[in-house]
C-alpha cells in the first residue's frame, strides 16, 4: 500500500490582517498512503485546522497545492471540489454539525440524497445501528447525548462510503470515557470501510493509536513518526 | 455520467428540498416570510380588487353626469354617421336637444327648459317621476309617450294644471302626464335654466319653435366598451373639429374630474406604499431566514453540495413558497376587500359592479416580484457560504453584495410601482422621496446614536445598558431606525395627504354652498330681491353686476374682419358675441392671474379669461374696443386670468376694473342656498319677480359631494390597509434583530441580570430606536408630502408643526410595543433554553 490518496506540496496560508500578513502555514509538505491513519498533533494555534481544511478542500491554500485521490483540488473551482467531497471525503467535527431540525435518520440520509443514491434510507438504517443507535433513529439531535450526536455524525460521515475521512478533534466536547467510545468506533469503521483516515488531536493517547503522527508547529510539521503499532 | 442517474439525482435532491421546506415550515422558521408574502399578496389584491370595484362604481355614478360614458355635445345637429359609426363599434347610443322655450296654458305662460330625448334616454343613471307635484317620486325606466311631456314639479302651481292637463308648447298641443322629479344629467349649464320640460324628440317638429338661429343644444350620448369609446373617439377625431365636441366626464364635470384623478393617484400611492411595505417585510424575512441558514449550508457543503445544488434547492424553495403562498395570498386578499365591501354596503346604496381579473394579476405578480426583488439575493447569496464554517462559526459571511441587494430591490420596485402605477411620475417622486430620505437620514440615525451613547452613559442602569447595546450594533442600528422610520414615514405621508385632498374638497364644495344662482334682477328690484332671499333662504349677498356687451374692435381692426382673419369659426368662444361684462375691485377667489397684474382701483383696464384670450388672439396690452347698449369705449388688457370653471360659481371671460361700466344699465346676479325640501319657495320667488331667472345647481352640487363621500371613503379604506402592511415591517424588522439582540440579554441573565432589569433595558433600547426612527420619519414625510402636493396632486403645499410632535411619539408608542410583544417570551424563558436555542 504505497499510492499516496492525499498528497500536499508547499501548502502555505497567508491571512490578510489589520498588522500586516499573518501567516498560518508556511510550505507543508505530506504525503499520505490509502489506508493509512494519520495524526496531526500541535498545540492550540498551530495550524491543525487550517491544514485540515485546505486538505479536505473546504478552503484553498494561498500557494501550494493538494493531490486527492488523484484529482488535483486546489485546482479545482467550488463547484468541482463540492463533487469531490460528496463523493470522497468524509468528515467529523468537534462540535458535531448536525442539522437541528432533522432526524437523526434524516441527518445520516442526507449526503445518500445529495447524491441521489437509490436507497439512502436502508443504508442510513443499518449505519444508524451499526453506531448502536437503531432506536434513536427519529429522535432530534437536542434530544441526544453529545456522545449520541457525534455517533450520529460518524455515521452520516461513512454514509457516503468515503476514501478519506477527516476528523478534526472529535474528542474534543467529550469526557474522557465517552471520548474513547468515540475513538474506537471511529477507528472500527476506518477499518470496516477501508477508509484513510486524517485524525486531528492534541491527545498524545489518541495519537499513538494511527500509524504515523505529525507533530506541527508555528504553521509548519516540526517532527513526524511511525506510532508504534499496539 | 448518465442521463437516467443525472435524472434521478434530482428527483433526490427535489425531494429533499421538499422536505426542508416542510421541516422549516413546522419549526416556523419560513413564517415571517409567508406572512410577509401573505401581506404583500393580500394588501394589494385587497387594495387593486376594492378600488377596483369603487372606480368602476364612481365611474359608473359620474357617467350618470353624464346620462352616458361620453357625449358629443354642438350646437348643431349631430350627422347620423356618428351614431352609425358608434352603432357599428357596438356602443349604445341616444339623442338629446335642449332649448329654451314658452309654455302656454290659456293666458298663463312660463318659461321653460326643453329637453326632447329618443328611445334609450338616459344610457346611464336613472329618470325619476311622481304622480303628483312635490309628491313622493320613484325611478322609472320609461320616457314620456308620444303627444306627451313630463313637467317639473314647480311649473304646476305657476300655470294652474295638474298631471293629465293640455299645454302649448310653440305649436302643438300636448299632455302633461307625469311629474319629472329628476334626471341625471340635470347639468346647471347657464345656459340650460328654467324649469324642465322633457318631451320625445319625434314630437319635436310639430311645435316648429326649432327654426334656423334657435339656440340649441345637441347631444349625441354614447355608452358601452371603454375600449370601443376610444376606438371610436381615434375615428371620429378629425370629423369633430371644429364643430363637434367629445366630452368625458372629466371636461364636463371638473370638480368630478379632478376629485376622481386625485383620488386615483391616492389609492395608487396607497397601493404602491403597501407594496413597498410588504416588499421590505419580505426582504427582512428572506434575510432572517438566510441568516440562519449560514450553518446548514455550510453543513450540506461538506457533505458535498456545490454551489450550484445550493442555489437550485434555495431557489427551488422560494419558488415552492411563492406557489404556496400566492393563492393563499389572493384568498385573503379577496376576503378582506369582501369584508371591507360588505361594511361599506350600508353606507353606500349603489350595488357594486363585480371586479376585473386585473386585481388578482397584479396581486400574484406583486407576490412574485416581491419574492424575486427582494428575497432572492439573500438567499442565492447563501451559494457563497465557505463551507469552512463548520469549523469556524465566526467566519463572518457578509451576505450579498450591497449593491446587488439595494439594485434588485430597486429594479424590482421601479418594475412593479410603474407597472402598478403606469405613472413613472408618481413612481420617481415616490422613489426619490424614499432614496434620499434614506441617505440623509442614514446619516442622521447614526449621529443620533453616536449622543445617545454619551447621554446614556449618565443615566440609570437600565438606559445605560440599552444604549450601550445600540452603540455596539450601531450598523444594524442605523439600518433598523432607517427601515422603522421608513415605514412610519410612509404611514404618515399617507394620513398627511389624506388629510389635505379631504379639506381640499371640503373646502371646495362647502355644505351650505350656493346652490341657486338668481340673475337678470334689475337695479329697482334689488333690494326687493336681496331682502326676501335673505328672510327665506341661506343668503351670503354677494352680488356681481353684469352689463351686456360686445367687443368691437381689436387694436383698431374690426372685430369682424378679425375673426375672419384668424378663420376662428370653432365651437369655442366667438370674438365678437354679444357676452354679460361685469366689474370687481378684488380678484375672485376661483380666479388665479397668469399674466400681467391685477388693478389696485379705478381705470380703463380689462381682464381676460386666458383660455378666451388664446383662442381669440388677444395678448396683454392690446385695447379692445367695446359697443355698450350703442356707446362705444376703449379699454386696455391688463392681465390674463386662469378661471376654475368647476368651481360652480359665477365666471366671466371678461372682467373690468371699477370705473367703466357703472354709468351704463347693469343687471344683477346673485346665489342663495336653498335646502330641498324648500324648492318650492322658487315658486315664489319667480311669482313675485317674473322677469328675473333662477338658475338650479342644487342637483349636481348633490351628485358631486355623493361622488367626494364615495371616494373618501376608498381613501380612508387604503390608509387602513397601509397601516397593517406598515406593523408587519415593523414585526418583520424586530423579529430580525431578534436573535442577535437576545443572545447579548441571555448572556446578561446568565451573569446574574434579573428579568426585569433584562425587559427594561429592551424597552428603553425600542423606545430610543422608535424615537429616533420617528424624528426621521417626521422629516422625510414633511418633505415627501410636499414635493407630492405641490408636483403630483398640484395642491398649496404648508408645513405641518403637530408633525414632529407626532413621529417621536407614534415611533415610540408602535416601535416599543411591536418591540416588547415580539420578545416578550424569550425573555420569560429560562436563559439556559435562549442559550441553546440560539445555539
Ligand atoms: N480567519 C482567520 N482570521 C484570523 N486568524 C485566523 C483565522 N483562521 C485561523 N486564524 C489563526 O491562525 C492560527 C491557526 O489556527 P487553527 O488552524 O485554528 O489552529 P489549531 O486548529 O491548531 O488550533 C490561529 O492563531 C488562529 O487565530
Ligand atoms: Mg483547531
Amino acid at each position: 500500500m504505497t499510492t499516496p490518496i492525499l498528497r500536499a506540496r508547499g501548502i502555505t496560508k497567508v491571512l490578510p490582517t489589520t498588522e500586516g500578513e499573518l501567516a498560518i502555514l508556511t510550505g507543508v509538505d505530506l504525503e499520505i498512503n490509502a489506508g493509512e491513519s494519520v495524526a496531526v498533533m500541535g498545540r492550540s494555534g498551530s495550524g491543525k485546522t487550517t491544514l485540515l481544511g485546505i486538505l479536505a478542500g473546504l478552503d484553498s491554500p494561498s500557494a501550494g497545492t493538494v493531490v486527492l485521490d488523484g484529482e488535483e483540488i486546489t485546482a479545482l473551482d467550488e463547484e468541482r471540489r463540492a463533487v469531490v467531497r460528496g463523493e470522497r471525503v468524509g468528515f467529523v467535527f468537534q462540535s458535531f454539525q448536525l442539522l437541528g431540525s432533522l432526524t437523526a435518520l434524516e441527518n445520516v440520509m442526507l449526503p445518500g440524497e445529495l447524491k441521489g443514491d437509490a436507497d439512502p434510507r436502508a443504508d442510513a438504517l443499518a449505519l444508524l445501528a451499526r453506531v448502536g443507535l437503531a432506536e434513536r433513529t427519529t429522535h432530534y439531535p437536542r434530544q441526544l447525548s453529545g456522545g449520541e450526536q457525534q455517533r450520529v455524525a460518524i455515521a452520516r460521515a461513512f454514509a457516503s462510503k468515503p476514501s478519506i475521512l477527516f476528523a478534526d478533534e472529535p474528542t474534543g466536547n467529550l469526557d474522557t470515557a465517552t471520548g474513547e467510545h468515540i475513538i474506537e468506533l471511529i477507528f472500527e469503521l476506518n477499518r470496516e470501510f477501508e477508509t484513510t483516515l486524517v485524525l486531528v488531536t492534541h491527545d498524545a493517547r489518541l495519537a499513538v493509536r494511527c500509524d504515523r503522527v505529525i507533530e506541527l508547529e508555528a504553521g509548519h510539521i516540526v517532527a513526524e513518526r511511525m506510532a508504534v503499532r499496539q | 455520467m448518465s442521463a437516467p442517474i443525472e435524472r434521478r439525482r434530482r428527483a433526490a435532491r427535489l425531494r429533499l428540498v421538499v422536505r426542508l421546506l416542510a421541516r422549516d415550515w413546522r419549526s416556523g422558521e419560513l413564517t415571517l416570510l409567508v406572512i410577509a408574502l401573505l401581506v404583500a399578496v393580500g394588501t394589494v389584491s385587497a387594495i387593486s380588487l376594492t378600488t377596483d370595484r369603487l372606480g368602476r362604481a364612481l365611474l359608473s355614478e359620474s357617467s350618470n353626469l353624464l346620462a352616458a360614458d361620453r357625449v358629443i355635445t354642438s350646437g348643431r345637429d349631430i350627422p347620423a354617421s356618428f351614431e352609425d359609426r358608434a352603432r357599428a363599434f357596438g356602443l349604445d347610443t341616444a339623442r338629446t336637444l335642449t332649448f329654451a322655450s314658452m309654455v302656454y296654458v290659456g293666458d298663463r305662460n312660463q318659461l321653460v327648459s326643453v329637453k326632447a330625448v329618443s328611445d334609450g334616454y338616459p344610457l346611464r343613471g336613472i329618470l325619476r317621476v311622481a304622480d303628483e307635484p312635490f309628491g313622493p317620486d320613484a325611478p322609472t325606466k320609461a320616457l314620456p309617450a308620444a303627444g306627451e311631456v313630463w313637467l317639473d314639479a314647480r311649473v304646476f302651481p305657476a300655470l294652474g294644471i295638474a298631471p293629465g292637463d293640455p299645454i302649448t308648447v310653440g305649436e302643438a298641443e300636448l299632455r302633461v302626464a307625469r311629474v319629472l322629479a329628476a334626471e341625471p344629467d340635470r347639468g346647471g349649464s347657464f345656459f340650460d335654466f328654467g324649469p324642465r320640460l322633457l318631451m320625445r324628440l319625434d314630437d319635436v317638429p310639430a311645435t316648429g319653435v326649432v327654426k334656423p338661429g334657435s339656440r340649441l343644444y345637441h347631444r349625441l350620448l354614447l355608452a358601452g366598451d371603454e375600449a370601443a369609446l376610444d376606438n371610436l373617439a381615434v375615428e371620429l377625431r378629425d370629423s369633430l373639429a371644429p364643430h363637434y365636441r367629445w366630452r368625458s366626464i372629466r371636461e364636463a364635470s371638473p370638480t368630478v374630474g379632478d376629485a376622481l384623478g386625485r383620488a386615483e393617484s391616492f389609492l395608487l400611492l396607497g397601493g404602491l406604499i403597501a407594496v413597498l411595505l410588504a416588499g421590505a417585510a419580505v426582504a427582512l424575512g428572506a434575510h432572517r431566514y438566510a441568516r440562519r441558514h449560514y450553518d446548514h449550508v455550510a453543513i450540506f457543503k461538506t457533505l458535498g453540495a456545490t454551489p450550484a445544488n445550493v442555489q437550485y434547492g434555495y431557489l427551488t424553495l422560494l419558488a415552492g413558497l411563492g406557489a404556496l403562498a400566492v393563492p393563499l395570498g389572493l384568498l385573503l386578499g379577496g376576503a378582506v376587500h369582501l369584508a371591507i365591501v360588505n361594511s361599506l354596503a350600508t353606507l353606500m346604496p349603489v350595488h357594486l359592479p363585480a371586479p376585473g381579473l386585473k386585481p388578482l394579476v397584479v396581486g400574484a405578480v406583486t407576490g412574485f416580484i416581491c419574492l424575486f426583488a427582494f428575497a432572492v439575493p439573500p438567499v442565492t447569496a447563501l451559494r457563497g457560504i465557505s463551507p469552512m464554517r463548520v469549523i469556524r462559526r465566526d467566519l463572518a459571511h457578509l451576505g450579498p453584495s450591497a449593491g446587488i441587494t439595494y439594485g434588485s430591490a430597486a429594479v424590482g420596485s421601479l418594475v412593479l410601482l410603474i407597472w402598478y402605477s403606469g405613472s413613472v411620475l408618481l413612481t420617481l417622486w415616490t422613489l426619490l422621496g424614499v432614496l434620499g430620505v434614506s441617505v440623509v437620514f442614514g446619516a442622521i440615525a447614526f449621529a443620533l446614536l453616536h449622543g445617545g451613547r454619551a447621554i446614556g452613559m449618565q443615566a440609570g442602569s437600565r438606559w445605560r445598558l440599552a444604549l450601550a447595546g445600540l452603540q455596539r450594533r450601531r450598523n444594524e442600528n442605523v439600518a433598523q431606525v432607517l427601515i422603522f422610520g421608513l415605514a412610519i414615514m410612509l404611514l404618515l405621508i399617507l394620513v398627511l395627504l389624506r388629510t389635505e385632498l379631504l379639506e381640499e374638497w371640503r373646502a371646495q364644495l362647502p355644505p351650505q354652498a350656493p346652490n341657486h344662482f338668481v340673475m337678470n334682477v334689475v337695479s329697482d328690484e334689488l333690494a326687493d330681491v336681496q331682502q326676501l332671499l335673505a328672510a327665506e333662504t341661506t343668503y351670503s349677498g354677494v352680488l356681481y353686476p353684469m352689463v351686456r356687451g360686445r367687443i368691437v374692435a381689436v387694436d383698431g381692426e374690426a372685430a369682424a374682419e378679425r375673426r375672419r382673419r384668424m378663420t376662428d369659426e370653432g365651437d369655442g368662444p366667438r370674438l365678437d358675441s354679444e357676452r354679460n361684462l361685469s366689474f370687481v375691485d378684488a380678484l375672485p377667489t376661483n380666479n388665479r392671474i397668469v399674466a400681467g397684474q391685477w388693478w389696485d382701483g379705478a381705470g380703463s383696464f380689462v381682464s381676460l379669461e386666458a383660455e378666451f384670450a388664446r383662442e381669440t388672439g388677444i395678448g396683454i396690452g392690446d385695447v379692445l374696443e367695446f359697443d355698450v347698449a350703442g356707446a362705444r369705449f376703449e379699454v386696455t388688457v391688463t392681465s390674463l386670468r386662469e378661471v376654475e370653471w368647476g368651481s360652480l360659481e359665477p365666471n366671466f371671460f371678461l372682467l373690468f376694473a371699477p370705473g367703466v361700466l357703472e354709468r351704463y344699465a347693469a343687471t344683477w346676479m346673485t346665489s342663495f342656498y336653498l335646502p330641498p325640501e324648500r324648492k318650492r319657495f322658487l315658486n315664489e320667488l319667480l311669482g313675485r319677480f317674473p322677469t328675473i331667472t333662477v338658475i338650479e345647481v342644487d342637483e349636481v352640487i348633490a351628485q358631486v359631494q355623493r361622488i367626494v363621500g364615495r371616494v373618501t371613503q376608498a381613501i380612508e379604506l387604503v390608509l387602513a390597509l397601509v397601516l397593517g402592511a406598515g406593523c408587519l415591517v415593523l414585526i418583520a424588522s424586530i423579529q430580525a434583530s431578534r436573535d442577535e439582540r437576545l443572545k447579548e440579554h441571555a448572556l446578561l441573565r446568565a451573569l446574574g441580570g434579573s428579568k426585569r432589569l433584562i425587559q427594561g433595558a429592551l424597552s428603553a433600547e425600542f423606545a430610543v430606536l422608535g424615537a429616533f426612527a420617528g424624528i426621521v420619519a417626521a422629516v422625510g414625510a414633511e418633505l415627501t408630502t410636499w414635493i407630492l402636493t405641490t408636483r403630483v396632486f398640484e395642491l398649496p403645499g404648508a408645513a405641518h408643526p403637530w408633525l414632529w410632535a407626532l413621529g417621536p411619539v407614534l415611533g415610540v408608542a408602535i416601535v416599543a410595543t411591536c418591540g416588547v410583544l415580539g420578545t416578550r417570551s424569550l425573555v420569560r424563558s429560562p436563559p439556559v433554553m435562549v442559550l441553546r436555542e440560539l445555539g
